[in-house]
């Protein structure tokens, strides 16, 4: 009887002891036989996330928070124990942030690519840290989005505070008439551009071939940029360019020869100028019959003298032709 | 002379008052001492943690089965387009593994185990066979108080911890089967806010109550005068001192415990 009791006892405080502590493990998902992987993520502040909290990759439950701790350098570490046979994305970085309105935060393993693009998650990022840690961020909670969202209502209450003060019955007055203004313009409007409909159309028509013709100079050009380019790819533009070089040097050269030439044509130039200047004054004094020349070129008489001698000469001549011996004589001794 | 008289009656009392802490001190001091005697009390210690524990289980087990589904059901209606559902599993879980099975289970024994203890040690106290014992050279406190004090230590937190189990499976089947709300959505919930400390916590504290329950009932017993009526006003006092002893310790815990602990 005795050690039936015992029995009985032992029996129920092992099967209520074994029943808790396994149910206890099952809800905290332990894993006693470690077939879990483990990743150590590095944070500088981890906000609100607790032991427990959810890991998310891609948006799925991929395992949870084990262990939250600090370190020595002033990091926490943050122990993540992941489903068995879990791929990481590729240059992780881990996520904490509250997954819901009422204080839930999860951890989301994911890409650095896909990091916001925030400079406070950045700058927590690029933090040092240790060899085989995933670097982590805390990204703000709604409890501060809420604060600036505050804010921000009261800056819109204030400008709507502004706008009622503002606009009052005279305002009023002043926006329905210009409302009114507005009808009328846009009336106005209407009937213009119904009048110039037909302007507009032919203008559009205009507008349209003016279009097409920058469509086919911007081809041509395109073919020219085309054509310059291959020049440029084949050489010839190099070619050409190297006859230009040797083009200039030539020119160079003629240039100099050019100013050398045109030095000595003003030396001549100046020569011929004062040759003119001699020749004019020269001119000058014969025809006012001064000097021998003068007299020469203005007196006819040493023409008639002249004439009358060359008509002596040819007479003296043609007697010479016939009879030379009477004006010459040949003596050898 | 008419204020002497009041000035005396107000020193008997308070001495009556300071008597009575003294006597309860000197019975848990006689008890501790009594439990050095391990070869009287070991021998009866298995069958009072049967009679104490294992005979209270349905009870415990019962009280957690309806109180997980009523806390469910309840949980469901307070958070009715508010909060999200699963949130009823963190409400069974921290409401039944913290609060309800300890005390409830708590005040259930001490209905069922103290008046149990208060009446059987009272029968025996006016019945003169703790006389006996004692002239048979057995201390009564450690044939008597010590295997049941053992056994209230030992197998209350044995009883809370099946009523802890039976109360979460009963939220859990109350939100599946009445609720609409999925395992995966209670489960959440649970393991949301869930630390072990929420169990140790409630363990720790239905073994206080076991010890207090147990102790009380047993004083009152030995406290027993006169026949039947005596007894029976042993096992009523017995109940009551049981009941406030339970809710001030449950008070004393969560402020001793609670406040200084953070999740």
């Amino acid at each position: 009887m005795k050690h039936r009791q015992d029995f009985i006892v032992g029996l129920t405080v092992i099967a209520t002891v074994a029943a808790l502590i396994a149910g206890v493990l099952w809800l905290q998902q332990r894993d006693p036989a470690h077939r879990r992987q483990r990743v150590v993520a590095q944070f500088s502040d981890v906000g609100n996330a607790r032991v427990g909290n959810a890991a998310m990759i891609r948006g799925v439950k991929s395992g949870r928070i084990d262990r939250i701790e600090l370190a020595d350098d002033g990091a926490v570490l943050v122990r993540l124990s992941l489903d068995r046979g879990t791929e990481l994305p590729r240059d992780p970085v881990v996520l904490l942030g509250e997954s819901s309105l009422f204080g839930e935060w999860q951890a989301t393993i994911t890409e650095r690519a896909a990091v916001p693009r925030d400079d406070a998650v950045q700058r927590q990022l690029t933090g040092a840290r240790e060899p085989g840690l995933i670097p982590g961020a805390t990204l703000p909670d709604i409890a501060k989005l809420t604060v600036v969202a505050g804010q921000i209502a009261g800056d819109v209450a204030n400008v709507a505070e502004r706008v009622e003060v503002a606009f009052d019955d005279n305002a009023a007055r002043e926006l329905r008439g210009s409302i009114r203004n507005f009808a009328i313009l846009a009336q106005t409007l209407a009937k213009t551009v119904t009048d110039h409909s037909g302007d507009l159309d032919t203008l559009s028509s205009h507008l349209q071939d003016a279009v097409n013709s920058l469509n086919r100079t911007a081809r041509k050009t395109e073919q020219i940029a085309g054509r310059v380019d291959s020049s440029m790819t084949s050489g010839d533009v190099r070619r050409m360019m190297t006859d230009f070089a040797a083009a200039a040097a030539e020119l160079r050269v003629a240039t100099a020869t050019i100013a050398s030439m045109t030095q000595r044509l003003a030396g001549s130039q100046s020569r011929l100028d004062n040759f003119l200047t001699s020749g004019d004054s020269v001119l000058m004094k014969i025809n006012a019959g001064q000097g021998t020349l003068g007299r020469l070129v203005n007196d006819s008489s040493l023409y008639v003298d002249s004439d009358s001698l060359v008509t002596s000469l040819h007479g003296l001549v043609q007697e010479i032709r016939a009879n030379p011996k009477r004006f010459f004589s040949m003596r050898l001794f | 002379m008419g204020a002497v008289a009041f000035v005396e009656t107000v020193g008997r009392a308070t001495r009556a008052r300071i008597e009575r802490v003294g006597d309860a001190a000197a019975f848990v001091g006689d008890t501790l001492r009594a439990v050095r005697d391990a070869r009287t009390w070991l021998p009866h210690a298995s069958e009072q943690a049967r009679r104490l524990g294992v005979d209270s289980m349905p009870i415990g087990i019962f009280i957690a089965l309806f109180t997980g589904i009523v806390l469910a059901l309840l949980a469901s209606y307070s958070f009715t387009g508010a909060v999200p559902l699963y949130f009823v599993g963190t409400l069974v879980e921290k409401t039944i593994t913290m609060e309800l099975a300890p005390v409830l289970t708590g005040l259930a024994l001490a209905g069922r185990v103290g008046a149990n203890i208060a009446a059987e040690l009272g029968t025996m106290k006016v019945t003169e066979q703790i006389d006996a014992l004692e002239t048979l050279a057995y201390d009564p406190f450690a044939f008597l108080v010590v295997p049941r004090v053992l056994a209230g230590l030992v197998m209350f937190p044995v009883v809370v911890a099946a009523a802890m189990i039976t109360g979460l499976a009963a939220g859990w089947g109350a939100s599946a089967l009445l609720l609409d709300l999925s395992t995966s959505e209670f489960l959440k919930g649970v393991r949301l806010f869930f630390d072990d400390f929420d169990v140790r916590y409630g363990l720790v504290k239905s073994a206080s109550f076991g010890v207090a329950v147990t102790l009380i009932g047993c004083r009152r017993g030995l406290l027993a005068r006169g026949g039947a009526q005596g007894v029976g006003a042993a096992a009523t006092s017995a109940v009551v001192f049981s009941a406030i002893a339970i809710l001030i310790l449950d008070a004393l815990w969560a402020v001793v415990w609670l406040l200084g602990h953070t999740p």
